[in-house]
């Protein structure tokens, strides 16, 4: 197998291998998907830089979608005007100040990490509600 | 059997506009997702979503989609028992009422839109997570301004309806308002669309805003309406400068419409919300019509705020009602107005009157046709939410006087919620402050409270209480006297305690004979044949259930009837006459459909099925066991299953299938044996001693143990569908995966078997690294893996026979 290292987490040193980023990438496809998004559709991702943010982008990519990042640290009212402006459906993220700048937008569904992590086995999902549990198998 | 999808979505009151890609995805998520929550500010369309997206998921959710409508409901502990309502589950003795509605949905595909969760939210997440945690192919659709924040809910926020924007006005905004505007008799040319974009655009899109300001397009242009809602909303933005802007512009445009109504339209409007669901004009005149309204002009404030939007009505305009942003807003004018506990006493005391009103009809007075008793018994069904609203207000405002008269009437509120409510909601009362009550009241409402007791299996309660009430009743309320005297009656017979029954009968019939009282004559000489039965005097028995029946045939209410015809039925039985027992059952399951009380009806059902079988009548037996069953089984009730499986027992015995026969009786022990209660011991020796005899002793007891293990559902199929097989159903066999790949997926799994990454497969195919990954997740959701590894396994496994 190829255990080829692809990134590095400047912050906690952690690393991603190319399998690693491969297995995540498809995970997060799949729950994409489930949740409505199509060839064309933007998703929102206002997540901090590091491999998270890589496997959000790869799988928007990947399922056909417009990869449409925001900053974390921008300004509350920035923040807000660019989450309006992108008219996403879909925003990836787990950060409060992002979460309620979508509050009045046309966001229908945010997805944490965890979501895109998932892979529950049955017809269950887990969402954003679920996210002090991490899940384990993203790598 | 192909039946007609089974729902009670309410018909759609106009034209549902835009949302459609919104409708597709909810549908594709309400597959997968067992929970999905539609969040988002009154007047969003959350509702309307919700219902639209429902009915579109009808073929798929084969087994039901019921609609619960919790704006209704004003406290956490009557949520279940709202749900049970719409699903016809009745409660059991001794169960809780969830576990029986879960019991009931556990192999049900079904989907529930539990509507406007937010003032009962962790309420409803509770129940949410048992059913989806129990009920596999049970889905929620809720509706709520918060979410329940259970884990295996998604949110999913509701967004205004498309603004439109600089190239094209073609927006569903737009639409939506035009829309509305014809529907309210304004035709709006080209010129005015400008004016149609900047109204849409300053409501934010919310469709009930735009509502509102069409219905308003006849007086006023839109631009007119747009340059007021902007000083409108102006004039809040400095008043409330927290709340959500969303939840600003609504409030300006609910405000604006309230404030263009007429002085007395006004009133109006905020008294018609202290109704809990729909109302008919009767009602809004009783309760609506005080200073400065007068009864007349009712009528016509109605039609104008229906006209305005502001109150809704179905098309005959004999149901209206409020959308419950429109109530909440409603409800604040009233108390803003200092009227809201006046109304609330007087919506108490109208219920009361109609209902001692009702109750009098239906019961008491002599002389009344049976389809009047109806109409009174179905009048006060109909308002039973609102009486549960008043009995909720009078035992919040210590009003307990009030409260219990209308719990001593509501007839309606007797066989509901499992029998129990009245229970909850009488000891609810006497818990209070009770110094002002007359005790003789308080005895006067024990007599149902009894009744209640009884209902639920709660025997030695049931009787304290009845002696209690007995002792402390006036002479003067005969009737509700002789209620309480049948009732002992009832309650000592099950005990088994017949002496004592006797006097109590005698008593109750002598009072009744007396003021010619003829229910409670029928009930009292009922009662005095089942006391002779119970001690074989079988001429008695009959000679007093053939004089109960006649005085119940001179009062006409079918309820009474059926319970002298049931009598006279058991007699004959006991007799050995089984053709006459057949004859009183059949004639009394016409009056329990009329009266639609399933329960009786179905212990009926499976009485006269029972007799027919010992009668060799096998089709008829077949069809009444069948019917019962079905009643039993869909109101959740095991006990009713039970006896339905005794029953198919004899059934099968007399069909020379005695095996079947062991089986029904074993799981009807087994089933009895799980909810606490006693099997007849007799007829299972005897049928067990004929079954060692002609089959042997290890053959029967395999029989029987087999039989215990089974579901109550197989164990009645074997002998309705005459299933001599072994019970059972096969599995089915596991689907042919590999077909389900295209040619470009088995490539790539067969790929992912190298160990090769992504990239180095997009290299090796020429393709992206992002399309390989989208393949990628294609097979794991077909195959239902979760990672790679798993595919290159099973790839593994199926290279060396592809066509497997």
């Amino acid at each position: 197998m190829d255990e080829r290292i692809v990134i590095v987490d400047s912050g906690t040193g952690l690393t991603l291998t190319e399998e690693q980023l491969d297995e995540r990438s498809a995970v997060a496809i799949v729950q994409l998907r489930r949740r409505g998004v199509r060839v064309g559709d933007t998703v929102l991702i206002c997540l901090p830089v590091g491999p998270d943010l890589l496997v959000a982008a790869d799988a928007v990519i990947a399922v056909g979608g417009v990869a449409w990042p925001v900053p974390a640290d921008l300004d509350a009212c920035v923040l807000q005007e660019r989450i309006q402006a992108s008219g996403a459906r879909v925003l990836i993220s787990d950060l409060p100040q992002a979460l309620e700048a979508a509050e009045e937008s046309r966001v229908r569904i945010v997805m944490s990490v965890a979501d895109l992590h998932s892979y529950p086995n049955s017809r269950e999902l887990s969402t954003q509600s679920d996210r002090i549990v991490p899940s384990a198998s993203g790598g | 059997m192909p039946e007609p999808p089974r729902h009670n979505l309410p018909a759609e009151p106009n034209r549902f506009v835009g949302r459609e890609r919104d409708l597709d995805d909810l549908r594709g998520l309400l597959g997968e997702t067992r929970v999905v929550t539609l969040c988002g500010v009154g007047g969003i369309g959350k509702t309307r979503l919700a219902l639209r997206v429902a009915a579109g998921l009808l073929p798929r959710f084969s087994e039901g989609v019921w609609l619960v409508e919790l704006a209704r409901v004003g406290r956490a502990e009557l949520v279940v028992p709202e749900i049970a309502r719409v699903l016809r589950i009745r409660g059991e003795a001794n169960r809780p009422l969830l576990d029986t509605v879960t019991a009931r949905l556990r192999d049900l595909r079904c989907l529930l839109v539990l509507d406007n969760c937010e003032h009962l939210v962790d309420t409803c997440a509770e129940v949410a997570a048992a059913l989806v945690a129990s009920c596999p192919r049970v889905s929620v659709l809720a509706t709520s301004r918060e979410p329940l924040r259970i884990a295996s809910e998604l949110i999913w926020r509701v967004p205004p309806l498309d603004l439109p924007d600089a190239d094209s006005a073609d927006a569903e905004s737009v639409q939506l308002f035009l829309d509305r505007a014809a529907a309210a008799g304004t035709r709006l040319g080209p010129d005015s669309l400008p004016d149609v974009v900047r109204l849409c655009r300053a409501l934010d899109g919310l469709p009930l805003a735009l509502e509102l300001a069409a219905a308003r397009t006849s007086l006023l242009s839109p631009g007119q309406i747009a340059d007021r809602i902007d000083d409108r909303f102006s004039l809040l933005t400095t008043g409330g400068r927290t709340a959500p802007a969303r939840q600003r512009t609504l409030l300006a445009a609910v405000d604006w419409s309230y404030d263009l109504l007429s002085a007395k339209e006004q009133v109006m409007l905020r008294r018609l919300s202290v109704f809990a669901g729909s109302f008919d004009l009767d009602l809004a005149e009783q309760i609506c019509a005080e200073r400065p309204l007068a009864p007349e002009e009712v009528v016509d404030l109605l039609g104008g705020l229906v006209d305005k939007s502001l109150v809704l009505c179905d098309e005959s305009r004999t149901h209206y009602w409020l959308l419950e942003t429109i109530k909440r807003y409603a409800v604040e004018r009233l108390q803003l107005a200092g009227e809201l506990e006046v109304l609330r006493e007087r919506h108490l005391r109208v219920l009361c009157e109609l209902q001692a009103r009702h109750f009098a009809t239906e019961m008491v007075e002599p002389g009344v046709p049976w389809h009047e008793r109806l109409r009174a018994l179905t009048s006060s069904r109909s308002l039973l939410d609102d009486q549960r609203v008043a009995l909720d207000w009078a035992a919040e405002s210590g009003n307990v006087p009030l409260g219990l008269r209308l719990c001593a009437t509501s007839t309606g509120l007797l066989p509901i919620g499992g029998l129990t409510e009245i229970v909850t909601w009488i000891e609810r009362l006497l818990s209070l402050d009770l110094s002002r009550v007359p005790a003789e009241q308080i005895a006067h409402v024990k007599a149902y409270l009894a009744y209640g007791l009884e209902a639920r299996d709660e025997l030695s309660r049931s009787l304290e209480v009845a002696e209690e009430s007995l002792a402390g009743m006036s002479p003067a309320t005969v009737f509700s006297r002789c209620v309480m005297l049948n009732i002992i009656v009832a309650v000592l017979l099950r005990m088994g305690r017949a002496d004592e029954a006797l006097r109590y009968a005698e008593e109750s019939l002598a009072v009744a004979t007396r003021t010619g009282d003829a229910w409670n004559q029928a009930a009292g000489l009922a009662g005095l044949s089942a006391v002779a039965l119970t001690r074989g005097r079988l001429r008695e028995a009959q000679r007093h259930g053939e004089e109960a029946l006649a005085r119940a045939r001179e009062h006409g209410h079918r309820w009474i009837m059926a319970r002298a015809a049931a009598q006279l039925g058991a007699v004959a039985e006991a007799r050995g006459d089984l053709v006459a027992a057949e004859a009183q059952y059949a004639m009394a399951v016409p009056w329990l459909r009329e009266l639609g009380g399933d329960a009786d009806l179905a212990r009926c059902l499976a009485r006269s099925g029972r007799v027919a079988a010992m009668l060799h009548e096998f089709g008829a037996a077949r069809e009444r066991l069948a019917a019962s069953l079905a009643l039993s089984r869909e109101a959740g009730q095991r006990q009713g299953v039970a006896r339905c499986l005794a029953g198919l027992s004899v059934l099968a015995e007399h069909e020379g299938d005695l095996e079947g026969a062991v089986l029904a009786a074993a799981a009807a022990a087994a089933l009895r044996e799980s909810i606490g209660q006693h099997s007849a011991t007799i007829r299972i020796e005897e049928l067990l001693g004929r079954a060692r005899a002609k089959l042997g002793e290890s053959r029967t007891m395999s029989l029987w143990s087999r039989g215990r293990a089974m579901s109550p559902d197989d164990a009645a199929r074997h002998v309705l569908e005459g299933e001599r097989s072994a019970a059972g159903t096969p599995v089915a066999a596991e689907p042919v995966r590999h077909s389900l790949l295209t040619a470009r997926e088995q490539e790539i799994a067969g790929l992912l078997t190298r160990g090769l990454s992504n990239r180095a497969i997009a290299e090796e195919l020429v393709i992206s690294p992002a399309t390989v990954a989208r393949h990628i997740a294609n097979i794991m959701e077909k195959l239902g893996y979760t990672s790679r590894a798993q595919i290159a396994v099973w790839a593994a496994e199926h290279s060396a026979n592809p066509s497997a």
